[in-house]
C-alpha cells in the first residue's frame, strides 16, 4: 500500500517536471511542423522569434538562479550536516558491506576482519545518524533504500577516503543497502540491511 | 568557397563512404549487445554475470567511440570539401588506427573477458579481476591507440583551420567582438568545430595521463594513485567525449539546415558569446559526475551545478532558438534530412533537460547511478546524435527530391524514433523507481518491487530495441542502395539571399 506522503518524492517530482518539459518540446516541434507551410519573410519571422527569445532568456536565467538558490542550500555534504545522535562506520569490500556503531578505531583492512562489523545493523528511527563510509578495495556506492524500495540517500565508498553521509530514518522497518557503483562481478548482489526500530 | 578538383572530390567522397559503411555495420552490432543486456536483465536469457559485464563494457566503449568518430568524420568531410583542404592521408591513418584500437578492444572483451565498464574506474581493472591480466593490458593499449588517433585527427583539423583563419582567437570568433571590420567571415561550422575540438584535445590529454598511469600500474602492481584524481581524470575525459560528440553534430546542423530553409545562419556576436560560454561549460560540467564523492572540494561541486545549469542558456536560447528561427514559417519541405535535424534537436532538448535535473546535487543524491542516467544519455545519443548522423547520411546519399519522396526511408525513420523514445522511457521510469544501473540482473535485490519493476522494464526495453533495429535496417537499406549505386551528393552549400 503506497502511503500518500510517499507520492511526492524527489523522483516523482523530477518525473513530472521532465514530462512537462518533454511535452513542451513535442508541442513546439508539432507547432513548427504544422505551421511551416506558411511563408513569411525571413526578417519578419526572425524578429518574431527573437522577441520570444528575449523573454525566454530572462525567464530561463531567473529560473536557473532561483533553483540554484533553493537547491544549493540542501546539500548532503558534511558542512551542511547537523550533530548526529549516532555514528556508524561502514567499509565496503568486494562484494559485501561491513557496518559497526561508532567511529573508525582501526584501518579498513582490520575493520573487515572484525567479527563485530556485519552486513546488518540495528538503528533507531527519528534520530540523525552519520555514516562514515570507505572502501577496502575498489570504488563502491553506499545507497540506502527505504522500506518502500525508494532510494533515499547515497555516497561513494572510496578507498583511502572517508565520505560522511547523514540520514534520519523516518519510520521503523527494514532499509536495504545496495551498491550503486560498478565494482566487479558480484556488484548486483552486494546487499546490506539496516533494521530500524 | 573551396575549389576542389574532380579527383579531390572523388577522394573525399570515398573517404566519407568508408565511414558511412563502417557506421552502418558496427552500430547495429553494438545495439544487439544492448538488446542482450536488457534481455538478461529481463530474465529472458541467462548470460551469466561475467558475460553481461563484458557486453556492457564493449557496448559503452563501442558506442561512445563510434558516435564520436562518425560525428568527427562528418565534420571532417564538410569542412574538407567546403572550407579548407584537409590531408586525407592523415584521415585514413586516423581511420586505421581507430580500427586497430577497436579490434584490440573487441579481442580484449569478447575473448579476454575484460569487463571493467567503459570507464575502467580505478582501481577496478587491477583488483580481484576475474579476467586475465593480458586483457587489461590490451584494453589499455587499445584505448591509447584510439586516443592517439583522435588526437591526431583533431589537431590536424585545428591546425589547418587556424592557418586558414589567422589563428585560434579568430577561430573562436573573437574578431566579431571588437569594433574592427571582420575581414574573413567565419562560418558557424568552423567556430563550432573549434569549440568542440579544443576541449576534446584537452580531454584526450587528460585521458592520456590516466591511461599512462594505468599502464604504469599494469607493469608495477605495487603502485597506487590518488583515487579522487583518477576519478576526475576519467570523468573529465568521458564526459567531454560524449558532450563534444553532440556539438560536432550541431556543426553540420548549422551548415546544412539553411540549405533547406533558404535562410542564412551566420556568425555574429551573440553566436560567438554563446559558443565561447559553451566552451567553459564543456570543461567544467563534468564535475556533476562526482557529486556523490563527498571528499571532492565543495567549490568544485558548486562549479558542477553552475556549469550544468548555465550550459542550458546558450544551448537553448541560441542554438535551439536558432533552429526555430530557421524553420518558423519558412515553407520548408520536410524531407528526411531537415526532419532528422528537427527531431534530433528535440531529443537533445529532452536529454539536456533530464541532465540538468540530475545535475542538481540534492536530486543527484537519489538519481546517481540509477537508470535515470542512461535515460538521459540515451536520449542525447539515440534521440539526438544518431538522428543527426542519419540526417547527414541521407544528405550524402539522396538528392533533394529523393529525400522528400523516400517513403520507406521516412517510415524507417519514424519507426526508429518511436522505438528509441519508448526505449528511453523505460530508463527514465526505472530511474523514478530507483532501479540501479549496471546491474546484470535484479534477482539479488531483496526489495521485491525493485526486482520486478526492473525486470519488467528491461523486457519492455527489449521490445523497443527490436523496433529500433527494424527502423535502422529500413533506413540503412535506403541509404546503401543510393550510396552504392549513385554518386554521393556533394556539398555545394546553397548560397542563400
Amino acid at each position: 500500500m503506497i502511503q500518500p506522503a510517499s507520492l511526492l518524492t524527489i523522483q516523482s517530482t523530477s518525473a513530472i517536471i521532465s514530462f512537462l518539459g518533454g511535452a513542451l518540446v513535442v508541442l513546439v516541434i508539432a507547432y513548427l511542423m504544422g505551421t511551416s507551410h506558411i511563408e513569411e519573410d525571413s526578417t519578419s519571422a526572425k524578429h518574431k522569434v527573437y522577441r520570444l527569445r528575449g523573454k525566454y532568456f530572462f525567464v530561463l536565467v531567473f529560473c536557473a538562479v532561483v533553483c540554484l538558490f533553493l537547491t544549493l542550500r540542501l546539500l548532503p555534504y558534511t558542512k551542511f550536516q547537523g550533530e548526529p545522535k549516532q555514528t556508524v562506520s561502514v567499509v565496503a569490500i568486494q562484494w559485501d558491506w561491513k557496518m559497526k556503531s561508532g567511529t573508525f578505531d582501526k584501518s579498513p583492512e582490520e575493520f573487515v576482519k572484525d567479527t563485530a562489523a556485519k552486513k546488518e545493523i540495528t538503528l533507531p528511527a527519528n534520530q540523525k545518524v552519520r555514516f562514515i563510509v570507505t572502501s577496502n578495495d575498489v570504488n563502491h556506492d553506499f545507497a540506502i533504500y527505504n522500506t518502500k524500495g525508494v532510494l533515499v540517500a547515497q555516497t561513494q565508498a572510496m578507498p583511502t577516503y572517508k565520505n560522511e553521509l547523514e540520514y534520519e530514518f523516518p519510520e521503523a522497518g527494514d532499509y536495504h543497502i545496495l551498491c550503486l557503483e560498478y565494482c566487479g562481478l558480484m556488484h548486483s548482489i552486494m546487499v546490506g540491511t539496516i533494521h530500524v526500530n | 568557397m573551396l575549389q576542389l578538383s574532380p579527383l579531390e572530390i572523388k577522394k573525399n567522397r570515398t573517404f566519407i563512404k568508408v565511414w558511412t559503411i563502417t557506421f552502418l555495420i558496427v552500430f547495429p552490432l553494438l545495439i544487439v549487445l544492448g538488446l542482450l543486456m536488457r534481455l538478461n536483465q529481463g530474465e529472458e536469457i541467462n548470460l551469466g554475470m561475467d558475460k553481461f559485464y563484458v557486453l556492457m563494457t564493449l557496448h559503452g566503449l563501442g558506442m561512445a567511440g563510434l558516435l564520436f568518430s562518425t560525428s568527427f568524420a562528418a565534420l571532417w568531410y564538410l569542412i574538407g570539401t567546403r572550407h579548407v583542404k584537409l590531408n586525407l592521408g592523415i584521415g585514413y591513418l586516423v581511420y586505421f588506427l581507430i580500427l586497430i584500437g577497436v579490434i584490440g578492444l573487441a579481442y580484449a572483451t569478447l575473448l579476454g573477458k575484460f569487463g571493467a565498464g567503459w570507464y575502467l574506474l580505478y582501481p577496478l581493472p587491477f583488483k580481484n579481476a576475474i579476467w586475465p591480466a593480458w586483457s587489461t593490458g590490451l584494453s589499455i593499449v587499445s584505448l591509447i591507440i584510439l586516443g592517439v588517433a583522435w588526437l591526431l585527427g583533431m589537431l590536424h583539423v585545428l591546425y589547418v583551420l587556424a592557418k586558414e583563419y589567422g589563428g585560434l582567437t579568430n577561430l573562436l570568433g573573437w574578431q566579431y567582438l571588437g569594433k574592427k571590420e571582420v575581414k574573413k567571415e567565419l562560418p558557424p561550422i568552423v567556430m563550432i568545430t573549434t569549440i568542440s575540438l579544443i576541449p576534446g584535445v584537452i580531454a584526450y590529454l587528460a585521458g592520456a595521463v590516466f591511461l599512462v598511469m594505468f599502464l604504469m600500474q599494469f607493469f608495477e602492481p605495487t603502485l597506487t594513485f590518488n583515487m579522487l584524481l583518477m576519478k576526475n581524470l576519467i570523468f573529465f575525459f568521458g564526459h567531454t567525449l560524449v558532450n563534444i560528440t553532440l556539438y560536432c553534430c550541431l556543426g553540420w546542423v548549422y551548415a546544412l539546415l539553411p540549405e533547406y530553409t533558404g535562410r542564412k545562419w551566420v556568425t555574429n556576436k551573440v553566436l560567438v558569446y554563446a559558443w565561447n560560454a559553451t566552451f567553459f561549460f564543456i570543461i567544467f560540467a563534468y564535475f556533476h559526475h562526482l557529486y556523490m564523492d563527498f571528499a571532492q572540494p565543495l567549490g568544485l561541486q558548486y562549479a558542477g551545478q553552475l556549469a550544468s545549469y548555465f550550459s542550458a542558456v546558450p544551448a537553448t536560447a541560441v542554438s535551439m532558438f536558432g533552429v526555430i528561427t530557421q524553420v518558423y514559417h519558412s515553407k520548408i519541405k520536410w524531407g528526411i534530412v531537415p526532419l532528422s535535424f528537427l527531431i534530433g534537436v528535440g531529443g537533445w532538448a529532452v536529454g539536456g533537460f533530464a541532465a540538468v535535473i540530475d545535475a542538481t546535487i540534492s536530486v543527484n543524491l537519489v538519481f546517481h547511478n540509477t537508470m535515470w542516467v542512461p535515460g538521459h544519455f540515451h536520449t542525447y545519443m539515440l534521440g539526438g546524435v544518431v538522428l543527426f548522423i542519419f540526417g547527414f547520411f541521407f544528405y550524402l546519399s539522396h538528392t533533394r527530391e529523393e529525400q522528400e519522396k523516400d517513403i520507406s526511408g521516412k517510415a524507417g525513420f519514424w519507426l526508429f524514433v518511436l522505438g528509441a523514445h519508448c526505449f528511453i522511457a523505460t530508463f527514465y521510469t526505472g530511474g523514478v523507481n530507483s532501479i540501479p544501473r549496471r546491474y546484470a540482473d535484479y534477482k539479488g535485490i531483496p526489495i521485491e518491487s525493485t526486482h520486478l519493476i526492473g525486470a519488467f522494464l528491461a523486457r519492455l526495453a527489449a521490445i523497443c530495441i527490436i523496433i529500433v533495429i527494424i527502423g535502422f535496417l529500413i533506413m540503412t537499406f535506403a541509404i546503401l542502395v543510393k550510396l552504392i549505386r549513385k554518386r554521393v551528393a556533394i556539398t555545394e552549400p546553397v548560397q542563400n539571399s
